[in-house]
């Protein structure tokens, strides 16, 4: 068992325990070697079931939008990229702060669960895509605090620039290939809406393409409604997405769809200034306000 | 008829989202000025170029139109005070999305139009379908139906 293992499930008993919390949200081992599902424990005899390993991929933040209406309060494990959607969350007030407990762990990054299951246990795995592209690997915001407090400005001030070459490597293409490359990909889409499902940015109370019968999509999967499904999320979600690649992630067809995400983060960045979702949650959305003196292209 | 053929006779379909106290004021002064422009536009009035939702653009290409323009007022004119400046963001956005996934930048395109430019209006649509007849019917994001 690691280090910070017991140390989750110790904070985890006490504040169970003390009451703190009705529910811990944390992860557990499941079915698979390679893969560290959500747990929910809500009594102190539980808390073994948790654990920290190199897979705990889930966002634990989204869940909290399902205790919405839940009257006590939760306690939730937060990585850097959980902690970045609770901040969204809140933004949105989506949930209430002071129902919510928050235990950073800092994280190291994770690995590929793909590449797992494909390689098997005693190979050296790679980190997973969106812990590379990483760049706040550490919790924002916590009540408690699993690792070395100083240890996190030290990371804090090495944040590297992002890398957007393989968005760039798209952009290179002409026009055709560009839109062959897209439907290729989309094409593959079941439109099982995992992707919204796990995204920290989508917490519409109805979201538009559930909304059969006023028809912006419809049921039929094909190249056409597949692409109008991008292209919308990637409009919704834009300025608020926080990158963690949850979306890529939960895809069973294995979408690249942070593409598409990293292109509107990078194009808001160039337009309308450096901007990171879920840091600041005072702040304005870069779609919700805008400034008399953006580009001006439509004259 | 399959969306691959080059139908006989084709002619460009362009949809123009034409807010309601500029562009679609500077419509109706090149129509009563009898400025001549092409045929191919369907005007659809709405209240700002704010009201313009992106879905609205991908709903349009999908059933089969040419090219998109989203035209208001210029930036400081707008009835509403302010929401042009929101459609800017978006659509700079949004136009810069669309040629990421292959659409060609000609086929949508965003433009201010005030109620005094008539002028302007019959040149911006004569030049966006001259452009757009001249690369062929769209079929990009098309629902194939």
């Amino acid at each position: 068992m690691s280090e910070m293992t017991k140390k989750m499930q110790e904070i985890a008993r006490e504040i169970l325990v003390k009451g703190e919390a009705e529910v811990v949200i944390g992860w557990e081992k499941g079915t698979f070697w390679y893969l560290s599902p959500p747990a929910f424990i809500d009594k102190p005899e539980d808390v073994q079931r948790l654990v920290w390993d190199d897979f705990c991929h889930n966002n634990l933040s989204k869940y909290l939008v399902d205790l919405k209406n839940h009257e006590g309060k939760a306690a939730v494990f937060v990585k850097g990229c959980d902690s970045r959607a609770f901040n969204r969350l809140l933004q949105d007030k989506q949930i209430a702060r002071e129902k919510v407990v928050l235990i950073g762990i800092p994280c190291p990054g994770l690995l590929d669960q793909d590449k797992a299951k494909e390689l098997g246990k005693n190979s050296d795995l790679p980190k997973a895509q969106k812990c590379l592209d990483c760049q706040y690997p550490n919790p924002l915001v916590y009540d408690y605090y699993l690792g070395d407090k100083e240890a996190l400005n030290e990371v804090a001030a090495t944040k590297e620039a992002a890398d957007y070459s393989d968005v760039a490597a798209i952009e290179a293409m002409s026009p055709d290939e560009r839109y062959d490359f897209w439907t290729k990909q989309y094409d593959r889409c079941i439109r099982c809406y995992a992707c919204r499902n796990v995204c920290p940015a989508c917490s519409c109370r109805e979201c538009v393409f559930d909304q059969t019968r006023v028809g912006w999509i419809g049921k039929a999967n094909n190249s056409s409604e597949n692409q109008f499904f991008a292209l919308t999320r990637a409009m919704h979600v834009a300025g608020r997405c926080i990158e963690c690649g949850e979306c890529e992630r939960a895809c069973p067809m294995d979408i690249p769809i942070m593409l598409l995400n990293k292109k509107l983060v990078k194009d808001i960045n160039e337009l309308f200034g450096e901007y990171d979702a879920g840091i600041d949650i005072e702040g304005k959305l870069p779609l919700g306000h805008f400034d008399k003196n953006d580009p001006e292209e439509f004259m | 008829m399959s969306v691959k053929e080059m139908p006989q006779n084709w002619e460009p379909k362009i949809l123009v989202f034409a807010c309601n106290w500029c562009t679609y004021a500077g419509a109706d002064l090149a129509g009563l000025s009898r400025l001549q422009y092409p045929p191919n536009i369907r005007i659809l009035r709405v209240p700002c170029s704010g009201r313009v939702n992106p879905q609205f653009v991908i709903r349009a290409f999908q059933r089969g139109v040419d090219g998109v323009l989203v035209a208001g007022c210029h930036p400081g004119d707008c009835h509403y005070v302010s929401g042009n400046y929101f459609t800017r963001r978006r659509y700079l956005l949004m136009q810069r999305l669309l040629q990421y996934v292959g659409v060609d930048p000609e086929r949508f395109q965003a433009r201010w139009i005030s109620g005094s430019e008539g002028p302007k209006f019959q040149q911006v649509v004569t030049q966006i379908t001259e452009e757009i007849r001249a690369m062929g019917p769209n079929r990009k994001l098309r629902d194939a139906q």
